[in-house]
């Protein structure tokens, strides 16, 4: 087998999986394999999607990104704050991005400059940012932002809404909602970095082997940093779309969703020692994480064995890719 | 074959027709090997010659794959090289295994920690590398953290640790290599002790020169085969050399094509770091084939290091075809047509994970955009696939990971790497460590070729026979100097190793030898 088809295999191995999780959770329950429950399903994994990109463009490089659950919190707490305080929406939401991609820089720079280890700089940021988001809003909730806050986390593309002859609304479609939407956008601008730009080439080269890199001309430090204000900037975009799901700002939002998005890079395939890593398997990732939230609860399955299910799938999947690599 | 020596006691490890292959290569072909009691044996080869296989084998590293091993009358089956040391027989090996932040004395006992109940009895732990360290004659501290220690003294603590193992049979490998006369003269003294409490000795070691105070047999492999034993007073050391090489010279390196110019394109000056090396100065001419000799420390990597941007200097200019150089970076030398093909290939010089194409694009990605942007894949494979052909890269497709290559195919891959950059001065450093014959003669040939289209390359090499065939001119380095500049053609061994160990820089050649194992 050559590395294409066991990366074909690999993925299809993950995709099989998923496959597998659909087919269980169709035969238990009548109503997951609806459309509607399709589409809820893809709203819940948009979050765990964008971070799963994220994390696995820092993974790549052979670092990890801890603080983007905190980050989102930060991002959408100042997103709203704008709002609230009269900036327009968009405004509000490009203040939430800047202010993600300032923590990745942050993040980025003790990395590079300060040398410490990736876990350390962005355990730290966890803290920061979540304190942040908690001190600026006094821990409480912030609501009454407007339907136009609401539009970018309930909005839907292309829906087709028909008023029928008992004078009812009759959705026809219901459209693609705007997060979902946002997600396969993110996802293939993420795959053409990561495939087919030399920065993308660079990332995985500074996961590879970082002197190697180095010696042979690739600006590291600018590489790493990038991966980290990436990150950063998604866990931002994702606090925007998340807040506005839920029409409110929680400071508390996002808690161990960082744990999320790296189970769902691991589980597609991405090395945590660097260097290997697709978003296409990322994104099975995270619909994995996704589904079996999903069906088990609908199977009416308690939260905490919920957790304990996916902790072992997590165990299990790497496992399998561990076994595929020491052959 | 060793009647002349005479013993009367059964040796104390036999080895026969012993044989280990990795994948399809023969490491080591029916080898036979003995050490008796109280004898000093060396085994003399070149890199790859098997010796160290042959003493992996005999640590419990590696299992043979034909062959029998006797030992104190025994056969020998080991299961590791835990089993190993407990039968006595300890290795000291080359590179340092020693805990940086673990102290002399936790090290030297490390996992064999006397004890006391349930806790490790401090107090007899550092007793006991007291009296390891004072039999070797060096002052150092059993509480000193390893890290702390130069790497000399590292050296005396790794064979502290062997002497407290109380071994029966103690190879070492390589001992001396960074240690002062001073410590070496200990050490040998030392060896001498254990030989009259009747220690079988294994010696391994490339300064022939040292053999003639401590051994009494020698053995000479080759291309993974044993090739002779003799006792050392009946040998020479040229009939070692030439047992060792096995061929003349010319058969080894490829005729020269190449024909330098003359003409310096890089000049360096007063190139200095502080603590580490220099002042340096020398010049690489056109199409020429620069070696940079000396002994292991001698600053050869360290100075071709500074001039590629890898480490920073305090001091110092470097011209190139004419213009004055600010490197600070590797980017900044590559830009300029700068290469260095590492000593350590996995370390400094592949992305092992990546493909044969990625990495042969690595330093040069910008020439397989389109647009300025998007890695043209079609474009990336013809690059690769030419320089698979045009160097012979033995690969099953260009999207192999690198990982999977032989040690010689990864080096050409990183030499692809440069060469798609078109690198004009290539910086080789030990460029054929750990490869096998075949295509140690492809690289030699490859390094002839593009000095022959113009490209300046400097040869950093240990092995003097490679240095030999193949430079035009040679620095030789010496505690971070370059003591001598010499034309290839007119010197020899003898004088390049005088160079490699005067302590100053002086006119005159050498009227007498002055190693000792010259006088032989």
């Amino acid at each position: 087998m050559n590395e294409r088809q066991k990366d074909l295999f690999q993925k299809f191995g993950a995709l099989a999986g998923l496959l597998i999780l659909v087919a269980v959770f169709s035969a238990t329950s009548p109503v997951f394999f609806s459309m509607g429950n399709a589409m809820t399903v893809a709203l819940q994994v948009t979050s765990i999607a964008y971070l799963g990109v994220a994390a696995t463009c820092v993974i790549i490089t052979g670092g990890i990104d801890l603080s983007v659950g905190a980050i989102l919190a930060l991002s959408g707490v100042v997103a709203a704050l704008c709002v609230r305080a009269g900036a327009p929406v968009a405004l509000g939401m490009f203040a939430g991005l800047l202010v993600g991609a300032a923590c990745g820089a942050v993040n980025g720079l003790c990395v590079t400059v300060l040398k410490l280890p990736p876990f350390i700089a962005t355990l730290g940021m966890m803290l920061v940012a979540r304190g942040i988001a908690l001190q600026i809003t006094d821990a409480k909730a912030i609501g009454g932002l407007g339907d136009s806050f609401a539009e970018l986390g309930n909005g839907s593309l292309w829906r087709i809404v028909k008023v029928g002859s008992d004078g009812f609304p009759d959705i026809v479609f219901p459209g693609i909602p705007y997060p979902v939407l946002l997600m396969v956008l993110l996802a293939l601008a993420a795959s053409v970095l990561l495939r087919l730009t030399g920065l993308g080439r660079h990332l995985y080269a500074v996961g590879s082997n970082a002197e190697a890199a180095r010696l042979s001309g690739v600006n590291v430090r600018g590489v790493t940093l990038f991966a980290y204000v990436l990150s950063g900037t998604i866990a931002g975009l994702t606090g925007c779309v998340l807040m506005s799901r839920l029409v409110t700002a929680q400071p508390s939002e996002g808690l161990m969703y960082e744990l999320d998005a790296i189970a769902a890079a691991v589980i597609g395939g991405t090395s945590l020692s660097g260097g290997v890593g697709t978003i296409s398997g990322t994104l099975i990732g995270a619909f994995v994480i996704g589904i079996l939230r999903n069906g088990l609860n609908m199977g009416g399955v308690s939260a905490f064995v919920q957790q304990i299910i996916i902790g072992a799938v997590i165990l299990l999947t790497v496992w399998i890719d561990q076994l595929r690599h020491r052959r | 074959m060793t009647a002349a020596f005479p013993q009367a006691d059964p040796p104390l490890l036999v080895m026969r027709r012993v044989t280990k292959r990795f994948l399809n290569v023969v490491a080591l072909a029916k080898v036979d090997f003995d050490v008796r009691r109280g004898e000093v044996h060396a085994i003399c080869g070149e890199n790859g010659a098997g010796k160290s296989t042959l003493m992996k084998i005999l640590s419990g590293v590696y299992t043979p794959d034909e062959g029998t091993i006797e030992y104190r009358g025994e056969p020998l089956v080991l299961r590791g090289p835990q089993a190993a040391q407990d039968a006595g027989i300890v290795m000291i090996h080359q590179e340092l295994n020693l805990v940086p932040h673990l102290s002399v004395a936790e090290n030297i006992w490390l996992a064999r920690e006397p004890r006391k109940g349930l806790f490790i009895d401090r107090q007899a732990q550092r007793q006991g590398a007291l009296a390891c360290l004072s039999r070797l004659g060096v002052a150092i501290s059993p509480d000193a953290l390893v890290s702390t220690l130069p790497v000399a003294q590292q050296q005396m603590v790794e064979i502290a640790k062997a002497l407290s193992m109380k071994a029966e049979l103690l190879i070492m490998d390589e001992p001396t290599s960074s240690l002062t006369d001073a410590e070496t003269g200990r050490l040998f003294k030392v060896i001498g002790d254990l030989k009259q409490a009747g220690v079988g000795i294994v010696y391994i070691s490339h300064r022939l020169d040292e053999l003639a105070g401590i051994v009494d047999r020698v053995t000479v492999m080759r291309d993974g085969q044993h090739v002779s034993t003799k006792a050392f007073a009946q040998t020479s050391i040229d009939e070692i050399v030439s047992a060792m090489v096995g061929r003349a010279l010319d058969d080894k390196f490829p005729p020269p094509t190449r024909r330098p110019t003359g003409e310096a394109m890089l000049e360096v000056r007063g190139l200095c770091r502080d603590g580490v090396f220099g002042p340096v100065d020398f010049e690489l001419r056109r199409g020429e084939i620069l070696g940079f000799a000396g002994l292991i420390g001698a600053g050869r990597t360290e100075v071709a290091r500074a001039v590629f941007g890898a480490d920073p200097v305090d001091a110092g200019s470097v011209r190139f075809e004419g213009r004055e150089l600010r490197i600070r970076t590797p980017a900044d030398a590559i830009r300029e047509g700068f290469a260095y093909v590492s000593e350590d290939r996995k370390a400094h010089g592949l992305a092992v994970k990546m493909t044969v194409a990625q990495n042969i694009t690595l330093a040069n990605i910008a020439a397989v955009l389109r647009r300025r942007c998007l890695v043209a894949f079609d474009r990336e494979l013809a690059a690769a696939r030419r320089y698979i052909d045009a160097l012979g890269i033995r690969t099953p497709s260009p999207q192999q990971v690198v990982q999977l290559l032989s040690g010689g195919n990864q080096q050409k891959v990183v030499i692809a790497k440069w060469l798609f950059r078109e690198s004009r001065v290539i910086f080789f450093d030990e460029p054929t460590r750990g490869i096998d014959v075949g295509a140690k003669f492809a690289i030699y040939e490859l390094m002839d070729k593009l000095a022959a289209q113009g490209i300046g390359i400097v040869l950093i090499s240990s092995e003097l026979p490679e240095i030999l065939g193949l430079t035009d001119r040679v620095a030789v380095f010496h505690e971070g100097r370059i003591t001598r500049v010499l034309d290839t053609r007119a010197t020899s061994q003898k004088e390049i190793m005088h160079y490699a160990s005067v302590r100053r820089v002086d006119g005159a050649a050498p009227a007498e030898p002055t190693l000792s194992f010259l006088a032989t």
